[in-house]
């Protein structure tokens, strides 16, 4: 998948989110998408996806089948998550058995009968994430696939990442909790100002969580980060 | 692409959309036969022109039912072209429901009255009748698929295109109109209805007229969902 000179706004008189845009996402590659929030993120993500066009340029070398799982899911239908899943599969002609074997997967057997609108959002999320791959994707698109899910689902997102891209599937993926440590030898693209700057995969990291008195975390950020070491986010 | 119209078709009917233009439909053909039974052909072009902001509301309802990002993951499975394609026969659909239960209700409510005179022979008047629903139906669902949310993106612009497109299709419609070509022919079709029934040359021409402003309409329609997801 290509965005090639990709320029786009939401109107004539808005401000263009993203100008220029000229990466490419390979084959078997993973791609993880950084910046603040509003920086046009999901924007980017629809415009790989296919729900957005570019106002100017074009995206070529789109794969087939591509799976996207938004950042938040429509949960306001009228079915149940088996329903639901299995409507999905018919859409996306995936085999019926796929419905059965990704909700077991994804801890949703207990949940399929149970109406989306009352599933919680991160269980409602696992259904976004299941109906994304009930065909193996050419190209998945995760708008912050880890929101809402809980530990125990968190690791099912690399696991899932590695298994498409092992199938020569490309991954695009936004994280701004720092998740990107899951993903190793993902390539990054940061994105800001309307502009993409591409970078190779990061050094072999981990996120470590810490927790500090709320007087000193002004003092514990600087230290740390005097000892080189890159600050995610302070919460709290 | 079929899954995905009976995926929609089965969202319109169990999230209760259906029911409300179905109820006005059968409102405004209570009020239609109420007063007396009427010629088949004339009775069925009058139902036709009425239902028409009926089934174009209906399609609006039904194409807006799903959530955007629902459409959007739609847009993503089946590429644009499919995707909106295949919220149109939804409405087709549905459309095609509402009218079956137009032309069936007056014969069931006493409505109706077998021909006399000169009027076209019950058998000729049935198909006039399918005819201009179907006119109806292709010029509803054009309209509804504009009004819809994903084009017109609230909800005050969709009532308002909803509301002007149905006004308009009985005011430029009526004899005498100074744009009748801007509007779908129902009411022209409604009174090629009456009397002696309208000639092969009439229908054949309403018909391409209706054929070509749904077919404006939709390409329009087309044209503003490749920048409105």
């Amino acid at each position: 998948m290509r965005l090639e000179d990709v320029w786009f706004r939401y109107g004539r008189r808005a401000d263009w989110v993203l100008r220029g845009a000229a990466v490419a996402a390979e084959p078997g590659s993973t791609v993880v998408l950084l910046g603040r929030n509003g920086v046009g993120k999901s924007t980017l993500l629809q415009l790989a996806a296919g729900v957005l066009r570019p106002v100017r340029g074009r995206v070529t070398d789109r794969p087939a089948v591509v799976g996207w799982v938004p950042e938040r899911f429509p949960a306001g239908q009228p079915f149940t998550a088996r329903q639901y899943l299995a409507r999905a599969a018919a859409v996306r002609r995936a085999p019926a058995h796929a419905v059965a074997a990704w909700a077991e997967r994804l801890g949703l057997t207990p949940y399929l009968d149970t109406r989306l609108a009352a599933l919680s959002k991160g269980t409602a999320q696992k259904v976004g994430l299941a109906q994304a791959v009930l065909a193996p994707p050419g190209l998945l698109v995760l708008d912050e696939p880890w929101e809402g899910l809980d530990a125990g689902a968190r690791v099912l997102v690399p696991e899932i990442v590695a298994e498409v891209t092992a199938a020569g599937g490309a991954v695009l993926v936004s994280d701004h909790r720092g998740e990107i440590a899951a993903l190793p030898g993902a390539t990054r693209w940061t994105l800001a100002d309307g502009e993409i700057h591409a970078s190779g995969p990061a050094a072999d990291t981990v996120v470590v969580e810490i927790g500090v008195e709320r007087a000193a975390a002004g003092e514990t950020v600087a230290r740390l980060r005097a000892e080189g070491h890159t600050i995610l986010g302070v919460r709290g | 692409m079929s899954a995905l119209v009976a995926m929609r078709l089965t969202a319109f009917v169990r999230g209760g959309r259906a029911a409300v233009p179905l109820i006005a439909a059968l409102v405004v053909l209570g009020v239609l036969y109420g007063g007396g039974q009427a010629g088949v052909a004339e009775g069925y072009g009058v139902s036709a022109a009425v239902l028409f902001p009926v089934l174009a509301w209906q399609s609006k309802l039904l194409l807006d039912a799903e959530p955007d990002v629902q459409r959007h993951l739609a847009r993503v499975t089946l590429g644009e072209r499919r995707e909106w394609t295949a919220g149109l026969l939804a409405a087709l659909a549905a459309g095609l429901v509402t009218a079956a239960i137009a032309m069936a209700a007056p014969w069931v409510t006493g409505g109706m009255r077998t021909p006399r005179g000169a009027e076209p022979p019950l058998a000729v008047g049935l198909a006039l009748g399918v005819w201009a629903h179907l006119l109806a139906l292709a010029a509803g669902v054009a309209l509804g698929a504009l009004a819809c949310r994903a084009v017109t993106r609230g909800v005050l612009p969709g009532v308002a295109v909803l509301v002007t497109g149905g006004v308009l299709g009985i005011v430029l419609g009526l004899r005498g109109s100074i744009a009748p070509w801007l509007v779908p022919p129902l009411m022209p079709a409604a009174r090629a209805l009456t009397d002696t029934g309208p000639t092969a040359a009439e229908v054949g021409l309403l018909t391409a007229h209706a054929v070509a402003w749904a077919a404006a309409v939709i390409a329009g329609y087309a044209w503003l969902r490749r920048r409105r997801a």
